[in-house]
């Protein structure tokens, strides 16, 4: 692999998905990180160094966020957080949410948005690598605004 | 009468005009309010619906995706095909939900569901659900252990075996979603000769019961332990086995036992719907063309 090996942290609690998405990124070459709710991510990335975080909007926040974060909208939170203490570490949300709202939120935060039932597995390994060698893709919001 | 009186009357009867066009009103505000909410609840419950289908048939999708392209080991595709069962389960499991629920909010009363009454072997039926669901429950390593005694010895019950087995299919799906990892799903079960019915137990060890447990089997309820751990939920599963349950006569009931172990109990006769059954068939005779 011509890539130096990265850590990339899955956020997501529906297994079926993060176990596709970590077979796809260990042949990648990556190595694997997993999160299931906003809570375990934050304290994964306490301790240790990732390159890439992928997020789901919709799962639950973990014991201490419980009462103020709304589980349908726990990945908005999360990319709100990690902008914020992480500032440069590359974020991609990878969501079935439709609602026009929360993505554009997302992306006004500056992380790229991918409709998880919708793309296959090789674009999104495509983007990642994108990302992570600093090529540019062609820009989210220009993507989003073309399919509307 | 005079003038003056007549006066009188008219200004009663337009002020009585006036206070029922204002309730008229208000009652059409509040109708317009309860229109929007419905609006509001059907948009949410779709899109639950959506969301929820589309999730196990994406991974089954990228998991068939990382198998043609050869991303996974020999060894690793045997576990990436128990994988793809298990979101088919689910997936197979939440569609017959949402075809029973229009069903349930069409027809109130179910009479118009006009399934065959057969007999069940419930023993039999525990054990297919619980292979169909042990991929999945592998996932948390939860093991799902049907007791063959006394229930294998049971009479079977007669029942409308699809909707039958989508009800314990709900309360099984139920236990397995919010059981403990690593942890005992127990099902068993017994005939009682005395009412002639045979109860089936589901128990296992995961998120407590809300304090008042009929909650659960309302639509929509959820509890805030199952939003926790599971966001996107419609609540409707327990409802669902609720109503089939009910349309067959029987009783289903939850509780905690002392030690946390949390036990679904459902109790069907063996012979109450042999009448309806009956019934059905005389009706058919006069209608051949009906079927």
């Amino acid at each position: 692999m011509w890539q130096k090996k990265k850590t990339i942290l899955i956020v997501d609690d529906e297994q079926g998905l993060v176990e596709a998405l970590e077979d796809a990124l260990t042949y990648e070459g990556h190595i694997v990180l997993k999160a299931s709710t906003a809570e375990q991510a934050l304290q994964i990335l306490k301790t240790q160094h990732v390159d890439l975080v992928t997020i789901d909007i919709m799962m639950p926040p973990g014991p201490s966020f419980e009462a103020d974060i709304d589980s349908h909208k726990t990945g908005v939170f999360l990319c709100q957080t990690i902008k914020k203490q992480y500032p440069k570490l590359e974020l991609f949300v990878l969501s079935v949410v439709s609602d026009i709202d929360t993505i554009r939120t997302i992306q006004k935060l500056g992380v790229t948005f991918l409709r998880k039932g919708e793309i296959p597995l090789r674009t999104v390994l495509d983007r990642i690598k994108a990302k992570l060698s600093g090529l540019a893709y062609s820009s989210d919001w220009e993507d989003d605004r073309r399919k509307h | 009468m005079s003038s003056k009186d007549e006066l009188n009357d008219e200004v009663k009867t337009s002020a009585k005009l006036a206070s029922e066009l204002e309730k008229v009103k208000r009652e059409n505000a509040a109708l317009k309010a309860q229109l929007e909410q419905t609006k509001k609840e059907r948009i949410e419950y779709l899109q639950n619906v959506s969301h929820q289908l589309v999730a196990p048939l994406n991974a089954i999708k990228w998991h068939i995706e990382n198998l043609t392209a050869a991303r996974v080991s020999p060894e690793r595709a045997r576990k990436v095909l128990s994988s793809i069962y298990s979101q088919s389960t689910i997936a197979v499991h939440l569609a017959k939900n949402f075809a029973l629920m229009s069903n349930l909010e069409a027809d109130h009363s179910l009479t118009a569901l006009q399934e065959p009454i057969e007999t069940v072997d419930l023993y039999r039926l525990m054990v297919n659900l619980a292979d169909d669901f042990q991929p999945l429950a592998w996932d948390k390593e939860v093991h799902i252990k049907v007791i063959p005694t006394p229930l294998e010895s049971a009479p079977p019950v007669l029942a409308m075996k699809k909707l039958i087995s989508q009800s314990f299919s709900n309360i099984i799906e139920n236990a397995v979603k919010y059981s403990s990892k690593s942890s005992d799903m127990i099902i068993s079960g017994t005939h009682n000769a005395k009412t002639n019915t045979v109860s089936v137990q589901v128990s296992d060890r995961g998120i407590p019961l809300p304090s008042d447990v009929n909650l659960i089997f309302e639509r929509g309820y959820r509890s805030k332990e199952a939003k926790s751990i599971y966001p996107p939920g419609t609540g409707f599963g327990l409802y669902i086995a609720k109503r089939i349950v009910e349309i067959h006569e029987g009783s289903i009931s939850a509780k905690t036992d002392p030690s946390g172990l949390v036990v679904f109990t459902i109790e069907l006769s063996i012979d109450k719907l042999k009448g309806r059954a009956r019934e059905r068939v005389a009706k058919e005779k006069d209608y051949p063309d009906r079927r």
